[in-house]
């Protein structure tokens, strides 16, 4: 599907190349960091880890990042905090943006007609709804899958629905929906606070914005004319996405990605701030920029490694995404 | 030309995050304190508007609507009550002259002063007093502490709608009012010292309604526009007040919503003349200048906090292991969290409820005591190898504000030296009053409490009585169940000589703490630091921010004193 | 034109969902409202005379049906508490002669006030700070994004963008307490949180919670519009305006970002939505009396009257701008034509 131009493109890009090495940088400081500190990132040091007036100690030769609220070593909870920082930015922005690419595209490419929606596909996802509200979200899954997998076997009747409208507004209800009460009945229903709730929050809400952005696309890229053209001449409607529209949406569908990256990490501290991030101890950097907020003019260390270490994340996720773009981009000569 | 970015390039993005968040902390220093203006004269001074600050909001000021302790600083203010509280929480008159005690303690017979005018101007009759009564425990009104006024007779009649008036309450003559108990209750007369049942001005009438505007006989008086909800109160000195001189103050006002960092900034402004919401950070810092420090005062500690064990669920069905949780947890640690606003606490009362006894040592940390006991329980373990102690992991219940997150971290890291291995499962605040009661839920829960009033009664019964486990809420998230405790405290509560019951309650301090059924950890108080301009402050044990007796002593603005 | 109306009809469906879904999920999350009116240490005795007080033993569909019988309905023209006990939480919003349409949202458990005179005295207020908002995260995200479009490449091209990459990569309560901290408590520009007694005040008031919204949500505009517009500025047709000797600006503004505007035109949907819900944390650090803080705090009171209000009022406002999002599209880019349709599958 790519073509070998843009491999070259990509191979060649030093903004990408960078990207990439810190990105991997960080990965191997988050991997091997903990089994090199001298501290846990769990244990409270009351002995020296406390100053003499009952505050967290500074950057010092014990501690290079110095203590955080509980007298534990910064450097070690933030080499620890990141494997599941990084995890759940990447997993979850790779859920966000496969299913709202896909909603997206469909959505845009159908909008205003009427779809064929065969009998199964429709009961597999009545199923899957039933399913996670009930609070079985493994077989929610399943049926959700066989239900995709029913769209495409051409030997069932259906109905013809408007696809568009009925897709957008789920989107609809799933934006309107406080964000909230939303992740407290998350927090509910699955009845414990872990990364895959976590995942979960996040990738439930983190598609709705980029299937719309990327359905506007979509539409203004079909009205294109040479992708009318193509369509003209006979080309399936699968090869038209994959050859026109992919590569044109693959602008703001980079950027987005990249911007919610960013936004992941961040997004477990806005949860620890509504109380509903990771439970403690185990720390996120997200987490710690939240424990540290009371004490940023105070004991700045606190939040600055945090924020350093994500400003360099989304940094390198961004130059790694803008690399990608520039291979991609179909106009680049 | 693609962009190749360069070491430069990489620093300079670095540095941009990294130096604004360090140089914002590095020189900071707190301001001076402002001077009173007359430090040397003792004399009070009237005038002035006293300006505090507050995180929370209040949700009502009427009397018969409410209970929470920020509601309590303001309502007390403007409504007097037959009795109040002095400075050691014990009860003393106020509106009431005098009281006679009959009929083997079950008749309080209060003569009221005369010429005591309330806000409209009205003068405070027997009548005023009865009709506040009835109108505070009528079961229409949304009262959330009528139950504890089960003691007056009649009351499960009126409380049910049967009869139109309180059969327990009398009026003997225009100024003298009779409450009729159904039993001797020591815990009547620091019950009727609170806000609930005091009286209000005839505007109220009988019946609640959530539009009066509150009216009563205290110092300080609410005028219609002086209530911006979630923003700004404002209460005014009540000038035909029935104590001669009182109160200094001119006015008093709270701005509610505020978040602790915007307090200090106005605290250091002159704007706000009292703080006691300050972060741990800021705290420690006001603490440790000298400059500062006269002028910080601990109140007394009016809530406790323990971490709780389900005594019918394993482990901690086995009171070895709960001996061993309760000496394995050194205090100490907890309270270097907020040092200013924790005290070590090992027993039931907190310091504030008359009959606490800083001698008495119920539980202390030992670690070699606790290893003891696991090893007595049939769970030894060894540090050394780690191995041994009990084998599933604890589920740990607890809410998601406040200090008690990071205690509890800290309570994981001390029970793991004993071979016990919590899991913390963190909730929201109403999920967590719901889960509590539930004796399948967890086996570890956060515990807390506040003083209800000033007796010990209020600890110990709703946590460790039998009485409270009846009916779905039940908030003794140790579902601890004791016959002799029972009756101990079942004596207790008649006992009016004061005496005899401070030994009663010793006992059952000594049971509980012996039993276990909560590791108690530490007593919460409020910390206030204020500015050297107001004079006059005696934190109140029951009030807190008591400022009936404060008066102001500032310079004009702009003149250096 | 039959096209709008089913889009209005769906558009009220999505509308009841949420509000239903919203309710159902209220009921269902553990904690008792009764329990978060009387404290932590009420008697159940109490807690439950609470709770029927407040109409809580009723069943949740008897209180489901109660909520959207009571909610629009015609009534006397003037209200007050004196009046018409039925009538005692109605905020009368559409004059009709000596009548009035009434909105009822029923009375807030929390405040015992009428949750309609709650909602629409602070409704205007998070509009006011979603429109400064949005106009800060454009006006930094678009001017920055074309700046960098223009000089694509160069040092200054790479500063603007890493400046914006702060900006997302901060939650938003640490932007908010560093704004403060330095704008308003070391250089005293700008009040430290509040809202003000007159509109001057009030604009004053605003600055700084909507530069903090602008600030994080900025950078998506900038890379997006940069993005854009730098695949505009290189492809063929805007090579020819330059030909034909158009200044770069003007090339910038007129041609090239009305093509970049859709995608854009859809964020600004979606952002607008989301800030009418409530920029809750930016709120509640500045004290700015609006929706987000009403219904967060509602949230964890379990305050079910003014939940479901907000809920109403949020989804109302998200669907509102996503439908006018929608209509804009042809206008925005004329090269998008009503579907003229390849057939189906």
């Amino acid at each position: 599907m790519v073509d070998p131009r843009a491999r070259a493109r990509l191979a060649s890009d030093h903004a990408a190349l960078v990207g990439a090495g810190v990105v991997g940088a960080l990965v191997v400081f988050v991997l091997v960091g903990p089994l090199l500190t001298r501290h846990g990132p769990l244990e409270s040091d009351f002995v020296r880890g406390v100053s003499p007036t009952g505050m967290p100690v500074g950057p010092s030769a014990e501690f290079p990042l110095g203590t955080d609220r509980m007298f534990r070593d910064v450097l070690a909870r933030l080499a620890c905090a990141g494997r599941l920082s990084l995890f759940i930015a990447v997993a979850a922005t790779s859920i966000a943006t496969a299913v709202g690419t896909a909603v997206g595209i469909v959505s845009g490419w159908y909008e205003g007609a009427r779809v064929r929606m065969p009998w199964p596909a429709i009961l597999g996802a009545a199923v899957s709804i039933v399913a996670l509200a009930l609070g079985h979200p493994a077989a929610g899954a399943i049926a959700l899958v066989a239900a995709v997998v029913a769209v495409f076997g051409k030997r069932f009747a259906g109905p013809r629905v408007d696809l568009d409208a009925m897709l957008m507004r789920a989107v609809d209800v799933m934006l309107a929906f406080p964000f909230i009460l939303l992740v407290m009945a998350i927090g509910a229903a699955i009845d414990r606070t872990s990364t895959g709730t976590i995942l979960v929050t996040l990738g439930i809400t983190g598609w709705l914005g980029i299937a719309r952005v990327l359905r506007a696309k979509t539409i203004q890229v079909r009205s294109l004319e040479y992708v009318e053209a193509s369509r003209a001449l006979g080309q399936s409607t699968g090869g038209v996405m994959l050859n026109h529209v992919l590569p044109n949406i693959a602008g703001p569908l980079i950027v987005t990605a990249t911007v919610q990256v960013a936004q992941m990490i961040v997004a477990d501290s806005v949860l620890s701030y509504l109380g509903l991030g990771i439970s403690p101890p185990t720390p996120t950097w997200g987490r710690m920029l939240f424990e540290g907020q009371d004490y940023y003019i105070t004991a700045p260390w606190m939040v600055a490694a945090p924020a350093a270490a994500i400003l360099l994340a989304v940094w390198g996720f961004n130059m790694l995404g803008e690399g990608l773009r520039d291979a991609l981009d179909p106009n680049e000569a | 030309m693609p962009w190749i970015p360069t070491r430069h390039d990489v620093r300079a993005a670095l540095g941009l995050g990294i130096a604004f968040a360090t140089t914002t902390g590095c020189s900071e220093r707190l301001a001076a304190p402002i001077p009173a203006a007359h430090e040397e004269a003792d004399a009070p001074r009237r005038g002035g508007t006293l300006r505090l600050a507050s995180l929370a909001d209040v949700r009502t000021l009427d009397p018969a609507g409410s209970l929470d302790a920020l509601a309590a600083e303001a309502i007390h203010l403007i409504f007097a009550g037959l009795v109040d509280y002095d400075g050691r929480a014990d009860v003393v008159p106020d509106l009431a002259d005098h009281w006679d005690v009959d009929d083997e303690g079950r008749t309080y017979r209060f003569t009221l002063r005369r010429g005591v005018l309330m806000h409209d101007g009205q003068e405070l009759t027997a009548e005023d007093v009865k009709r506040s009564v009835e109108r505070s425990l009528h079961p229409s009104t949304p009262n959330p502490n009528a139950s504890y006024f089960v003691g007056i007779s009649g009351y499960d009649a009126y409380a049910a709608g049967k009869t139109e008036h309180l059969a327990g309450v009398e009026i003997d003559g225009p100024y003298v009012v009779s409450f009729h108990l159904n039993g001797a209750d020591a815990t009547f007369l620091p019950l009727l010292a609170m806000p609930t049942l005091r009286p209000t001005c005839r505007n109220a009438t009988d019946r609640y309604v959530d539009t009066w505007l509150p009216c009563g006989a205290g110092p300080f008086k609410l005028e219609p526009a002086g209530w911006q909800r979630g923003t700004r109160l404002r209460l005014v000195r009540h000038d035909r007040y029935f104590r001669p001189g009182l109160p200094y103050l001119d006015a008093v006002e709270w701005t509610y919503d505020m978040q602790s960092l915007a307090q200090r900034f106005r605290f250091e402004d002159g704007e706000l003349d009292m703080i006691h919401d300050m972060t741990q950070a800021d705290l420690t810092r006001f603490l440790a200048d000298d400059r500062w420090k006269p002028y910080g005062a601990a109140e007394s500690d009016t809530s406790i906090f323990g971490e709780s064990m389900n005594t019918r669920m394993p482990p901690f069905d086995n009171v070895d292991i709960r001996r061993a949780v309760a000496a394995a947890i050194n205090r100490d640690h907890y309270s270097v969290l907020k040092a200013a606003n924790m005290t070590p606490l090992s027993q039931v009362i907190p310091s504030a409820v008359p009959g606490y006894d800083p001698t008495f040592e119920g539980q202390r940390y030992d670690y070699a005591v606790a290893l003891e006991h696991m090893r007595a329980a049939g769970f030894a373990f060894d540090p050394s190898t780690g191995k041994g102690g009990w084998p599933r992991p604890v589920e740990y219940l607890l809410y998601d504000q406040g200090v008690v997150l990071y205690t509890a971290q800290i309570l994981q890291q001390e029970l793991a030296k004993i071979g016990i291995r919590l899991e913390l499962k963190v909730v929201s605040w109403p999920a967590f009053l719901a889960m509590r009661t539930d004796p399948n839920r967890a086996g570890m829960a956060l515990g807390s409490w506040s003083m209800d009033y000033p007796d010990p009664s209020t600890f110990f019964e709703p946590l460790f009585g039998s009485a409270s486990l009846a009916g779905e809420s039940t908030y003794s998230s140790a579902f601890y169940s004791n016959p002799h405790l029972d009756e101990l405290l079942a004596r207790a509560h008649r006992q009016n000589d004061p005496a005899l019951r401070r030994r009663l309650y010793r006992e059952a301090n000594a049971i509980v703490c012996a039993d276990a059924p909560w590791a108690f950890t530490f007593g919460y108080h409020w910390f206030d630091i204020r500015q050297p301009y107001v004079r006059g402050f005696v934190a109140h044990p029951v009030w807190g921010r008591d400022v009936s007796h404060v008066w102001i002593d500032r310079a004009a603005p702009g003149v250096q004193p | 034109m039959n096209a709008f109306a089913r889009r209005i009809g769906w558009s009220v469906a999505v509308v009841w969902a949420v509000v239903s879904i919203a309710f159902a999920v209220n009921t269902l999350l553990p904690g008792e409202p009764a329990r978060m009116v009387a404290g932590p240490q009420a008697r159940p005795a109490d807690v439950a005379r609470i709770a029927s007080q407040l109409g809580l033993d009723r069943p949740p569909l008897v209180q489901y049906a109660l909520f959207w019988k009571r909610l629009v309905h015609v009534g006397p023209r003037v209200v007050d508490s004196t009046g018409d006990p039925r009538h005692a939480n109605c905020a009368p919003v559409v004059p009709l002669g000596s009548w009035a349409v009434h909105l009822d949202f029923g009375k807030s458990f929390q405040m015992r006030q009428p949750v309609a005179d709650l909602v629409l005295a602070r409704l205007p207020r998070t509009f006011a700070l979603a429109l400064a908002g949005m106009f800060v995260q454009l006006l930094l995200g678009v001017a920055t994004g074309t700046a960098a479009a223009l000089v694509r490449g160069s040092w200054v091209d790479r500063l603007l963008v890493g400046t914006s990459l702060l900006g997302i990569s901060a939650p938003t309560f640490l932007i908010a307490l560093l704004l403060q901290y330095v704008l308003a408590y070391e250089l005293r520009w700008l009040p430290l949180d509040g809202f003000g007694t007159s509109a001057g005040e009030h604009a004053r008031c605003m600055i700084l919670p909507a530069l903090t919204l602008g600030i994080y949500g900025a950078a998506y505009y900038t890379r997006l519009t940069r993005d854009e517009m730098s695949v505009l500025l290189r492809s063929g047709w805007v090579r020819t305006a330059r030909a034909k000797g158009l200044s770069p600006w003007r090339v910038a503004t007129l041609h090239a970002l009305r093509n970049a505007l859709v995608p854009i035109v859809t964020a600004i949907g979606l952002d607008l939505g989301a800030l009418m819900g409530g920029a809750v944390v930016t709120e509640t650090v500045f004290r700015w009396p609006g929706l987000g803080e009403l219904s967060v705090k509602a949230m964890l009171n379990r305050d079910g009257p003014v939940i479901l209000a907000c809920v109403v009022v949020t989804s109302v406002a998200i669907v509102a701008s996503n439908l006018v999002v929608d209509l804009t599209y042809p206008l925005l880019d004329p090269r998008i034509t009503a579907r003229r349709g390849p057939g189906t599958r």
